[in-house]
């Protein structure tokens, strides 16, 4: 009988394992032949000798890499932008779904999830030219500003506001789509915590603080996570499509200036060695803080 | 984890498909096409002279650099036009775009090309370096033999005229590597100011009458344009420039380089003397231009938002009228300030020099070759390239009979359609081509010729065209406004320059990328641009920040390059 039942169980394990093929063999293909690329970055590739032909030079690209003299600085530039990114995001994305999660009228609280769900569909290269539009010296923006009767302030052409800029857009465009993971989890909470609470005589502020908040915090432990692996890259094609020289000292991140020296200057070896760099760091990071998740909550991500 | 390197390995493969799909989708729409055409009989004469037509159908793929406004008749495409379908019936050489990409990104799409080792067959490539690249990696055909047995005597007769500059420039170890496109000096960058807002507000400039304005005249007109506001823009501007504001082409447009060189500043240029060599935009009188431009920011006369403003904000300001002034070379009318006439067509413009202090006017000689044409080691028929430049730079300039012969080919060259639509985006021109070419234009305007005794098709063109604009300068076509603009007033002013010895010639040095070259380069002139445009918007001070950068840029790397450069030189 019971030979039976584990022969069955073996015979509905092996269909599922059949259907996990077609993405094992895609991750495969996708995602772990093409690391044999890594070897890229301890060579002088030369694309027509392939990988196989091209000679190696061990750290080489590495040492260029911290011998730039803008490279701490772009390095900073990297870490402001995608730290503010996280920090600004996760924030309203959590105010945002508690507050969303007040609204008792369904039409209503549909409508203005979706509205806040749409730009994050937009491509920064159509939103870029909005950005544009709005914050340059004629755009809308500066035309309140004067109204207030303030001097017009150069958004796009000043270092000192330009990462702001930057968080600030992206914010706007993501918070409404990273609000749904956040929304899932306080619908997730147990009523009777809250009924409890409030038949305890605890305000809202104080059912927020000790029932939704703490019900939540795996999830968002969970999220911050997962962006630092992201911590090195602040959003390329954001930037690349808002900035220009006036604002390097501030904007120019890893992404854009290996995208300058790396790709239009066909330093393809030199491309990869940062690329490397900056997915062990996330990698590193990923795993520290899934410890640090272990030690917290004892939860773990993997 | 290993995300750069996996989305790499995703854009390669993206790529790769996409051209393989996009190759198929061509295909299958060139069959249907190739029925419909094969009717428009063209005189295939030309394609005898040197080998003729093949026999069976030759496919040849090609990488193109395209245009945003090509002015292709409706239904025409890059891969579908007058010219590869002139090409089809001469040779029987069916055209297949492998990639087309306009501007930059066709740089980009010759570098992905060359990164995954697969060219087509032919492709423009646009710097030596990439050229080299291509030889270093065995990827493309030794084109010696071919050029020798097919090239025509005019087409040799051409790269002959540089003596040389322009076939050792793709000459490896003794082999021909390219199809050089040629590179007549362009002239100077120049200042083009609109005349009518002159004339209305009465401001008079160029007193000694040679065509030269000094500084302090090109500050005073953008003065009183702001002031006046004629076409009561919302936001008026006095001089706006892109926010990279120097060229390494003496002519560039939107480019500060006129001022510069009127100070002796010769930015993104190499100059040599006694086998010193000296990057002229570390020269001290780099400095002086750009406290000319912060000057001018802090007073208002330059673009509040220089550096942000884009190529086409600044094109987009000429037309609304919010400035008067703008910099570029000669045959800007023709694409750029054309779209001003569309707007008013009251609009007309006079083209300055900037003179120095001694009167002349300074301008650089350009490298010899821009562009090249390779041919893949893989493709089949590299004779092909020959004859293809045999009939675009020799049969199609030289005949006095294309209205017969080529109709269709005719009907593109009117309407003004541009150059880029032909097989090989590259001019092969006679050295002296620009100003002989003029000479014709010039004396049928004045009356001394027919329109027969013009020599080439274009300069017809051109002549008929400028004559129609004489008999009614204010209802005359934008293309007839345009082309009377860059000739009679662009290159005019070239000729001026040239007859009356204005010119202050420089002859700047091309070096080879250097080893430094490769490596610092991009940050050199990241540098560069950024220390500029702050200087230019007086974020930095232009004495202090000046010196620093110079400084900087000898320390990182910019002292070494010069070293390798002055070895090279030996």
């Amino acid at each position: 009988m019971t030979n039976k039942t584990a022969h069955r169980r073996n015979r509905k394990q092996l269909t599922h394992h059949l259907m996990m093929m077609p993405g094992m063999f895609f991750l495969l293909l996708f995602s772990y032949i093409p690391m044999v690329g890594i070897v890229m970055a301890f060579q002088d590739f030369i694309p027509a000798k392939g990988i196989m032909g091209s000679e190696l030079v061990g750290l080489k690209h590495f040492r260029y890499m911290f011998q730039l003299p803008d490279i701490f600085k772009i390095i900073r530039n990297t870490l402001v932008i995608s730290i503010g990114k996280i920090l600004l995001g996760t924030f309203m994305a959590i105010a945002f779904s508690i507050l969303l999660n007040e609204i008792r009228k369904k039409f209503l609280k549909k409508t203005v999830q979706t509205i806040v769900y749409l730009p994050h569909f937009l491509s920064w290269v159509v939103l870029a030219s909005v950005v544009v539009n709005m914050f340059n010296l004629d755009g809308s923006v500066n035309q309140i500003v004067t109204q207030l009767g303030f001097d017009k302030i150069n958004f796009l052409g000043n270092s000192k506001i330009f990462p702001g800029l930057i968080i600030g857009t992206d914010v706007w465009k993501e918070f409404g789509y990273s609000s749904v993971i956040y929304l899932a989890a306080i619908t997730a909470i147990d009523p009777g915590l809250h009924e409890a609470a409030s038949i305890d005589g605890a305000s809202w502020w104080k059912r927020i603080w000790n029932v939704t908040l703490p019900g939540m915090m795996p999830i968002i432990l969970l999220m911050a996570a997962m962006s630092l692996t992201s911590i090195l890259s602040a959003g390329f094609d954001q930037i690349y499509n808002l900035y220009t020289p006036i604002v390097y000292d501030t904007g120019d991140v890893l992404d854009t200036y290996v995208y300058r020296i790396g790709l239009i200057g066909r330093q393809y070896s030199f491309g990869s060695a940062v690329g490397l760099l900056r997915s062990i760091v996330g990698m590193v990071l990923l795993v520290s803080a899934n410890k640090l998740t272990k030690k917290l909550t004892d939860q773990k991500i993997f | 984890m290993r995300k750069k390197v996996i989305v790499k390995g995703l854009v390669v493969t993206l790529i790769t498909s996409l051209m393989t799909i996009s190759l198929v989708a061509c295909g299958s729409g060139n069959k249907k096409e190739e029925t419909t055409k094969e009717s428009s009989q063209v005189n295939i004469e030309a394609g005898q002279q040197k080998g003729g037509a093949y026999e069976e159908e030759v496919t040849i793929t090609l990488g193109r650099q395209t245009l945003q406004n090509a002015k292709l008749p409706d239904g025409d495409t890059y891969e579908d036009n007058a010219y590869t379908r002139l090409v089809k019936d001469v040779y029987n050489i069916k055209l297949v775009d492998e990639f087309e990409a306009s501007g930059d990104d066709y740089g980009r799409q010759v570098s992905l090309a060359l990164s995954a080792g697969e060219i087509p067959d032919m492709m423009k490539v646009a710097t030596y370096d990439e050229l080299k690249e291509l030889y270093e990696n065995d990827m493309i055909a030794d084109l010696s033999g071919v050029y020798e047995d097919y090239a025509s005597d005019y087409l040799k007769s051409i790269y002959d005229s540089y003596e040389g500059r322009a076939l050792d420039k793709v000459t490896f170890d003794g082999k021909m590597m390219a199809l050089p496109g040629t590179n007549v000096d362009a002239g100077p960058s120049e200042v083009w100011i609109r005349s009518d807002w002159m004339e209305t507000l009465g401001i008079q400039v160029d007193q000694d009458g040679n065509h030269a304005i000094t500084i302090e005249e090109l500050e005073m007109v953008a003065s009183k344009f702001k002031e006046a506001n004629l076409n009561q823009a919302e936001n008026v501007v006095g001089m706006a420039f892109a926010p990279w504001l120097t060229s390494g082409d003496p002519d560039g447009t939107y480019s500060m380089n006129s001022i510069a060189y009127a100070l002796g500043a010769f930015p993104k240029t190499w100059l040599e003397s006694d086998g010193k060599v000296v990057y002229g935009s570390t020269a001290p009188e780099m400095k002086e231009a750009l406290s000319v431009i912060s000057k001018w920011f802090e007073e208002g006369l330059v673009d509040p938002q220089l550096g942000t403003r884009t190529w086409d904000d600044i094109s987009a300001l000429l037309s609304n009228g919010q400035t008067g002034i703008t910099f570029g070379t000669w045959h800007i009318p023709d694409w750029l300030l054309n779209n001003v006439r569309v707007m008013d067509p009251n609009a007309t413009f006079e083209a300055y020099g900037i003179e120095n202090a001694q009167g002349e006017v300074s301008c650089k000689h350009n490298d010899a070759v821009a562009g090249y044409i390779v041919v893949s080691k893989e493709c089949k028929n590299p004779e092909a390239a020959i004859k293809i430049a045999n009939l675009f730079y020799d049969t199609l300039v030289t005949s006095n009979t294309i209205e017969k012969d080529y109709p269709e080919v005719a009907t593109y060259i009117a309407n003004g359609v541009d150059g880029s639509t032909r097989p090989f985006n590259i001019e092969v021109n006679l050295y002296t081509s620009l100003l002989d070419d003029y000479s014709d234009v010039e004396k049928f305007v004045s009356g001394d010729i027919s329109i027969d005794e013009v020599r080439t098709t274009e300069s017809k063109n051109v002549s008929s065209s400028i004559q129609k604009y004489l008999e009614n300068p204010t209802g005359a076509e934008v293309v007839d406004w345009s082309k009377y603009h860059s000739r009679m007033k662009g290159i005019e002013l070239i000729q001026t320059f040239t007859e009356n010895a204005t010119f202050n010639w420089i002859t700047p040095i091309f070096p080879q990328t250097t080893t430094t070259m490769e490596t610092n380069q991009a940050n050199l002139d990241k540098l560069e641009e950024e220390t500029f445009i702050k200087i230019a918007i007086g974020q930095i001070d232009a004495e202090e920040g000046f010196n620093e950068f110079v400084k900087e840029w000898n320390k990182l790397g910019g002292k070494q390059i010069i070293a390798e450069i002055e070895e090279q030189l030996k």
